[in-house]
């Protein structure tokens, strides 16, 4: 999902260029109805200026950190004395500053709630008299056709509202790789003022939504409705946090009459079918096999294209049924066909979390693991490592690497829990003649299958003969590394490469 | 990077600059060069039951014996009809490919009108000319009609890709005299011998006065391999080896301290040495000649890659090797039988498409030669062709069947996903070649469920739906014939 983090990011530099303050008169005299004078200043009571600064982490130097840069968003006071704003702007956030509208009040703040998966974050200022006596914005829903308006904010703190209608409610990608939630699509122009994350989508004076992305050119907003909120909100009064929970399994549609006849569809309308179903997940549990398919969900009737008939929204995908609809733990009851034959079950539909993927989908807020053997870099395979290759990273990483990452899905590995990769090279003493390696797959040391970066050391344990025998998954197949050398010469790489530590195993 | 006619790349001044060579070598040269027009037809991957555009190019050739001629595997590929012109004569002489080598670009054609070599002389073979030493480049390229001939001097000579197969890597010498399309294919001469070939080089916006040509030891190699009337190819060990430079590596191999011996990282299963070597193995010495632990070694005076032994077999011939086998010595004799096996990673030529059409759904095995035609969004298709040899995929898919495309059809409305997919079973049946894929689908059942590499649906398709839909397909489409499947042309 490059696509839309270029356009926000193209907004951030937008908004340093533009100059700030001269409205114009066609968007702001269109102010959402319920906003006359006296209302407005207690209505911008629950808007917050926040400034994020962030700095994330260097995955192909994950000892380091990349230099740090601000982001501006617009948060709104939610009932209980915090701010709502997108994930996506708090992201590896280091320092995160409150600001109230009219630009009087300042405070800093903490991330108390984050979830990247549906890309929103609650922020808690850190001393409590800041957001005292603010009631909170109500949430409200946005019905397709609905006319909404996005609150930016001028340097003066007037506000500034653009309106537009919404125009489809629909599972799109978020921003996170392989995370899908409901999303409204609003057709608004918007001239950025300097907050170009979590723009307000606002209904009557209520909350319906946040800001997911904006794209200029077709003047298309998504946003996060209330919908996806309010089952954050419900999570995040809970503690731990559970999020946003899965069925583990996937899905192909049936409109092929000819797939139809095959699966002995004949005399039934729509359904799924299951192509896939993840090893210990959800559907697992319930007993899902590949080649079911799922008629009814939650008393619902899927469709051949895998849609629900949702009283707000109508026909949406099923996802929004399961992972909206539900929470951690629910048992949804699902119906199937089997081989012609009906079947019911009850599925505990879980989230899965980011670390039970052999290759990580992201890794944000978390230092990056590593360990260096005399010179020799070893990390664990992630997403976030192979997004290092650029903004076409899916053309530009090592193709080994790219299918794995791809590719995990369709092999179950009962023991290995990450794939260990030699990133690098430093080049030592230690190293003569491997300079050149990078990007290989770690099989063994010193004869140890390696399934996980804490495996390296107690392997390391196990040399033979003063050296360690390292065995790659491709070429070249095995090198040897000096036992006591590269022991000897970790003072003087930390030295001379400038490394805070050798390895760092959270 | 290759020349090809009709490519103006700079003018022709310098071209037309010919300097007066010494008159003695000049005149017999003149006599036995020829120009040859190639009327081609480039095959047509995207509709492969109709024949492809033709175009015409032209090139250089040269009498090599008494009644042969040499040139470039380039100048003449895909021809359909092919022509000589002598200098100083209006006959256009009709010759066709006898011999063609698209893994060295090399070429040897027949002439049909035998009148041709009347007042030829076969020019002689020289050796490897030095560095800076002057060579003159004889041939028919752009910018006039007339023989041209440029000079220039030897730059360096080193192991490069040749253009023409795109995976081949042989010896290659560069000049500085201007080499331009039409140039393909004519000698390089020097002291009235021919040194070279002039086959490749840059356009030249990329560089400039960089020429290369194909050296004698290539040629000579070309000819002896034909010498029996056929032509078996470059021989390759295919294993992919790593140096012992560091100290620890060579420790825990068990080797000595003298600098020797290059580690066996991994041994292609469809290779000569398969069976033989083993990954682990350390080479001590090749024929005789010691390796050094970078992989090189001493070559008639000259310090190559190890595979260069390799390059001057032939087939039939065999390799003794010294290798260190879990720290003990032993010597091995690897029989050369045959040619790595698979071409389908190199630019082919003179093939027709293999294909099969079903129910509208166009199987094409993948190849160096689709891929450059065809623009795949699927990454998994970029992974299996790069993966082919260093993973091994041709063990499960020595052929990968590719759905590449759809005539659509009502009985294909719902199937555009399976678009780019890799074939794996066709109603159970595992198929690991198209000729499989064309079995399996001639097999009568009610329905042919077609399953792809990968965790999507199944893909199916009716008997009742293929069989109806067959007719009004091949009319609507203009699809002479549904399958073309020659399995030599793997």
């Amino acid at each position: 999902m490059s696509r839309p983090i270029l356009v926000l990011s193209a907004l951030v530099s937008a908004a340093l260029v533009s100059a700030p303050a001269i409205s114009d008169a066609k968007t702001a005299a269109a102010p959402d109805s319920v906003l006359n004078a006296p209302n407005q200043a207690q209505f911008l009571q629950n808007i917050v200026k926040v400034t994020v600064t962030a700095q994330a982490y260097d995955f192909s130097r994950p000892w380091s950190k990349r230099a740090p840069n601000a982001r501006r968003a617009i948060g709104t006071v939610i009932d209980g004395g915090r701010v709502l704003v997108t994930a996506e702007c708090v992201a590896n956030a280091t320092y995160i500053e409150l600001e109230s509208a009219d630009g009087e009040q300042k405070q800093a703040a903490r991330v108390e709630y984050v979830d990247y998966e549906s890309d929103l974050a609650l922020l808690r200022p850190e001393s409590a008299p800041f957001l005292a006596n603010k009631a909170g914005l109500k949430l409200t829903t946005p019905n397709v056709g609905d006319q909404l308006s996005v609150l930016q904010l001028e340097a003066n703190g007037n506000p500034l509202f653009s309106t537009g209608k919404m125009t489809t409610a629909e599972v799109v990608r978020y921003p996170i790789d392989d995370s899908s939630f409901l999303a409204g699509r609003l057709s608004v122009s918007l001239q950025m003022r300097d907050a170009a994350f979590a723009l307000p989508v606002l209904k009557e004076g209520k909350l319906a939504g946040v800001m997911l992305r904006y794209d200029a050119q077709s003047s298309i907003m998504d946003f996060i409705p209330t919908a996806v909120v309010d089952h954050f909100l419900r999570d995040a009064s809970k503690s731990p946090y559970e999020g946003f929970p899965r069925m583990g399994c996937s899905f192909s549609t049936t409109r092929d009459p000819q797939l139809r006849k095959y699966l002995k569809l004949n005399g039934t309308n729509g359904g799924v079918l299951v192509t896939q179903v993840l090893k210990d997940g959800p559907a697992d549990k319930a007993g899902l096999r590949k080649e079911d398919v799922l008629l009814e969900i939650a008393g619902e009737p899927i469709d051949s294209d895998g849609n629900y008939k949702d009283a707000t929204y109508g026909r949406i995908s099923l996802g929004h049924l399961v992972c909206t609809k539900h929470f951690e733990g629910d048992k949804v009851r699902v119906r199937l066909s089997r081989n012609g034959t009906s079947v019911e079950a009850e599925v505990p539909v879980s989230r899965r979390s980011p670390g039970s993927y052999l290759s990580e989908p992201y890794v944000i807020d978390k230092a990056p693991n590593f360990f260096i053997l005399g010179g020799l870099v070893f990390q664990e395979l992630s997403r976030q490592y192979l997004k290092e290759f650029g903004s076409d990273w899916q053309r530009k990483a090592p193709l080994e690497l790219l299918n794995i990452d791809r590719t995990q899905s369709e092999t179950d590995s009962e023991t290995r829990k990450r794939v260990i990769i030699l990133t690098r090279v430093l080049p030592s003493d230690v190293t003569v003649g491997y300079e050149d390696l990078r990007n290989l797959v770690l099989k063994s040391i010193n004869g140890e299958v390696i399934n996980d970066l804490s495996d390296v050391p107690k392997a390391l344990q196990k040399a033979a003969n003063g050296v360690h025998r390292i065995e790659f998954a491709g070429d070249p197949s095995l090198i040897f590394i000096d036992v006591k050398s590269a022991e000897a010469v970790g003072p003087s790489l930390q030295k001379s490469y400038g490394l805070p530590a050798l390895n760092r195993m959270n | 990077m290759e020349i090809r006619c009709l490519t103006p790349l700079f003018l022709a001044v310098t071209l037309l600059s010919t300097q007066s060579s010494d008159a003695a070598e000049r005149s017999p040269i003149r006599k036995s060069l020829a120009r040859i027009s190639n009327t081609s037809q480039e095959p047509n991957y995207r509709q492969p039951w109709l024949p492809g555009t033709t175009m015409s190019s032209s090139g250089t050739g040269w009498v090599v014996s008494k009644d042969r001629i040499l040139t470039n595997a380039h100048v003449v590929s895909n021809a359909r009809f092919l022509t000589l012109e002598k200098e100083n004569d209006p006959k256009k002489y009709i010759a066709e490919v006898e011999h063609v080598a698209h893994d060295c670009d090399l070429a040897i054609l027949k002439v049909q009108d035998a009148s041709f070599f009347q007042g030829t002389e076969p020019l002689d073979l020289g050796n490897i000319p030095e560095i800076e030493s002057e060579v003159s480049v004889y041939g028919y390229p752009i910018g006039g009609d007339r023989l041209s001939v440029t000079r220039g001097v030897v730059s360096r000579i080193d192991f490069r890709p040749y253009a023409h197969s795109g995976i081949d890597s042989h010896l290659t010498i560069q000049i500085d005299a201007a080499i331009n399309p039409g140039n393909s294919g004519g000698p390089v001469l020097q002291k009235g011998r021919v040194v070279g070939v002039a086959f490749q080089g840059f356009s030249g916006d990329v560089a400039q006065n960089v020429g290369y040509m194909i050296p004698t030891p290539v040629i000579r190699r070309f000819l002896s391999d034909i010498s029996d009337g056929t032509y078996d190819r470059y021989m390759d060990l295919s294993i992919t080896t790593y140096n012992t430079l560091n100290p620890a590596m060579r420790q825990g191999l068990g080797l000595e301290r003298d600098d020797r011996g290059v580690f066996v990282s991994n041994v292609a299963s469809a290779g000569v040495c398969f069976g033989h070597l083993k990954a682990g193995d350390v080479i001590l010495a090749v024929d005789g000649l010691p390796v050094a632990s970078d992989g090189t070694l001493e070559l008639e005076g000259e310090r190559v890659q190890m595979a260069e032994v390799a390059e001057r077999k032939f087939k039939g011939d065999s390799v003794r090797m010294s290798i260190l086998r879990d720290q003990k010595k032993m010597d091995v004799t690897v029989p050369l039988p045959n040619a790595w096996p698979f071409q389908m990673q190199a630019n082919q030529f003179d093939v027709q498409p293999n294909y099969l059409l079903f129910g509208g759904l166009l199987f094409q095995p993948l190849s160096r030669n689709l891929l450059s035609t065809v623009q795949f969004q699927n990454p998994r298709l970029v992974y299996f062709f790069e993966a082919f040899v260093p993973k091994e995929i041709y063990k499960e898919h020595p052929e990968i069947v590719v759905l590449t495309n759809f005539l659509a059809d009502p009985i294909n409305t719902y199937l555009g996903e399976f678009k780019e997919g890799i074939v794996e079973e066709i109603n159970g049946s595992t198929i690991r070649t198209l000729q499989q894929a064309s079995e399996a689908l001639s097999k009568p059942s009610d329905f042919y469920v077609i399953k792809f590499v990968g965790n999507g649906r199944p893909l199916v398709l009716e008997r009742t739906a293929v069989e109806a839909a067959r007719e009004r397909i091949r009319d609507r489409y203009g699809v002479q014939q549904e399958q073309y499947i020659d399995a030599s042309a793997r």
